[in-house]
């Protein structure tokens, strides 16, 4: 039995000794519910070293790692607070606020003090 | 050209002569074009049977030619835990000649380490147990220590250029075993070692797989700011086309970064459709401040998350999502500075929790404290007076966004 042989009947997985180059590119890399597993181990890299321009570094323009967009890294968003109150569960927590509201001390002001100052 | 072992043990005096380190690997390679030649010249060969070859090239490259025989053969009769033997006896071999000399080897030393660890996990998939890769990290720990131990070689040729290689490989295999405490030793073992090159001289490679591993034992320690530390500059670092190796940085880290405020971006998800299809409901929740659908994203997706080991810094992420709620009821008040706590308590009925009165107050409590919102809460009026400049910061401008 020749080694091709083997290593195409056993069907290795993506971290087994792998006889034959070839048997890891019929592997289907499919987005799938159980793409994402506990036990997928690190791998190996096919090449030992790099520069920037293959890494995520080359799309920051000098931003620090991480930064997110306030910081010119687009990669994360450190800003998603909106002010926009027209949709519909906010007209309904507005009915439900107003109706709570009513005939209680919590409305009108300098109920109970001054704001604080920073 | 058909290679028999003669001519075999040649090319290995060859290499070894000419000191060519990655020509070396090339030989030992068990998927290497000349393995099949020399399947096909011995019929269940043994240590016995090709005993002849003893003696001829220097020794242990004609122990290692022997021994690189007997593992291919196992390898090819689909026995990996024959193989395992024999590839442990390879590199036990190969050690006794690693420590006499300079790093030149370290190409061939990567590849038979690779491959040692790599015939150990067939070998335990096939018996249903951790005893050979065990055996591989003992294995690998010896080799560790000549790496890190060579105090002649000039610092181009130290063999100190394969401590990280050798580190990751061991790293590997405990996380393999889930035996992770067990690197402590090896971690101390490199900080007690000044003189090794600093991580960034090494290739990415070795940088990013060390970095990989400490923050995902970092994480696992809950010490999650150096878990990110390490983590963001594996993510940065990585080569943009190990897409594999990117999804498992990011699947430690893009919880971490929610924590403490900065979302992954509809570009970064994007580009990772896995992690999006999990990740993707809890980032959608905390922008639209729903927590409904945080708490369906928190049920449906219980198993993948405890599996990951991300669930509990999800449960964590879900005040994220109750500040969310809190600020709205701010912006409903016209960004007042007093909010009566029963508004909140409201806000909470409307989504679906029924809580005491009790509950909300220190739920909001919690949120001064952790910086989430900025006032105080007059008790006895059973009031919330807020800050008149940025009663709800940024979740990014925490100092300490971490703090439990």
């Amino acid at each position: 039995m020749s080694a091709a042989d083997s290593a195409s009947s056993s069907k290795p997985s993506q971290n087994s000794l792998k006889l034959d180059e070839k048997t890891s590119e019929q592997k289907p890399q499919q987005s799938q519910l159980s793409g994402l597993e506990d036990d997928d181990e690190f791998e190996e890299f096919a090449v030992q070293d790099w520069d920037d321009s293959q890494t995520d570094l080359a799309h920051l323009g000098g931003a620090a790692p991480g930064a997110a967009k306030s910081g010119g890294d687009r990669l994360w968003e450190d800003n998603w607070d909106d002010d926009d109150v027209e949709d519909p569960f906010s007209a309904q927590l507005r009915a439900e606020l107003v109706k709570t509201g009513q005939g209680t001390t919590g409305v009108g002001p300098n109920v109970a003090g001054e704001p604080m100052q920073v | 050209m058909v290679v028999r072992l003669a001519d075999y043990l040649v090319m290995l005096a060859e290499a070894i002569g000419d000191r060519q380190g990655p020509h070396l690997a090339y030989l030992l390679r068990p998927t290497s074009s000349h393995a099949k030649d020399l399947i096909k010249e011995f019929r269940n060969p043994s240590k016995e049977s090709l005993a002849g070859y003893e003696g001829y090239i220097e020794s242990p490259w004609d122990e290692i030619a022997i021994s690189y025989v007997l593992v291919i053969n196992s390898v090819a009769r689909n026995d990996p835990v024959h193989a395992f033997k024999e590839q442990s006896q390879l590199v036990h071999a190969f050690h006794r000649f690693f420590t006499t000399d300079t790093g030149w080897t370290l190409p061939a030393l990567f590849a038979i380490c690779r491959d040692l660890r790599d015939i150990a996990h067939d070998a335990d998939v096939s018996t249903q147990k951790t005893d050979c890769m065990e055996e591989a990290a003992r294995i690998l720990s010896k080799l560790f220590t000549s790496c890190v131990t060579d105090r002649t070689s000039p610092v181009a040729e130290s063999r100190k250029w394969g401590v990280y290689y050798v580190v990751g490989l061991i790293m590997k295999c405990y996380f393999r075993v889930k035996r992770i405490a067990l690197s402590r030793s090896i971690l101390r073992a490199l900080e007690a070692n000044p003189d090794i090159p600093p991580l960034s001289s090494y290739p990415r490679a070795h940088q990013v797989t060390h970095r990989y591993y400490i923050g995902a034992i970092n994480f696992l320690n809950e010490d999650f700011e150096k878990a990110e530390q390490e983590l963001t500059l594996a993510f940065y670092n990585c080569h943009v086309e190990a897409q594999a190796n990117r999804q498992r940085i990011l699947a430690y880290l893009i919880p971490l970064r929610i924590l403490r405020g900065h979302l992954p971006s509809q570009e970064l998800l994007d580009r990772f459709p896995d992690l999006k299809e999990v990740y993707g409901p809890f980032v959608e929740a905390i922008r639209k401040a729903d927590i409904k659908a945080y708490d369906v994203a928190l049920y449906e997706w219980e198993k993948k998350l405890l599996e990951l080991n991300v669930w509990l810094v999800f449960e964590r992420a879900r005040e994220l999502v109750m500040r969310g709620l809190f600020r709205r009821v701010w912006v409903l008040s016209e960004k007042g500075t007093r909010i009566p706590i029963h508004m909140f308590h409201c806000a909470l009925r409307v989504v679906g929790m029924r809580l005491d009165v009790e509950e909300v107050e220190c739920f909001v409590a919690n949120m001064i404290y952790k910086g989430l919102i900025k006032g105080y809460i007059s008790h006895e009026r059973q009031m919330v007076v807020l800050a008149q400049n940025g009663a709800f910061p940024r979740v990014a401008d925490r100092k300490n966004p971490y703090v439990v």
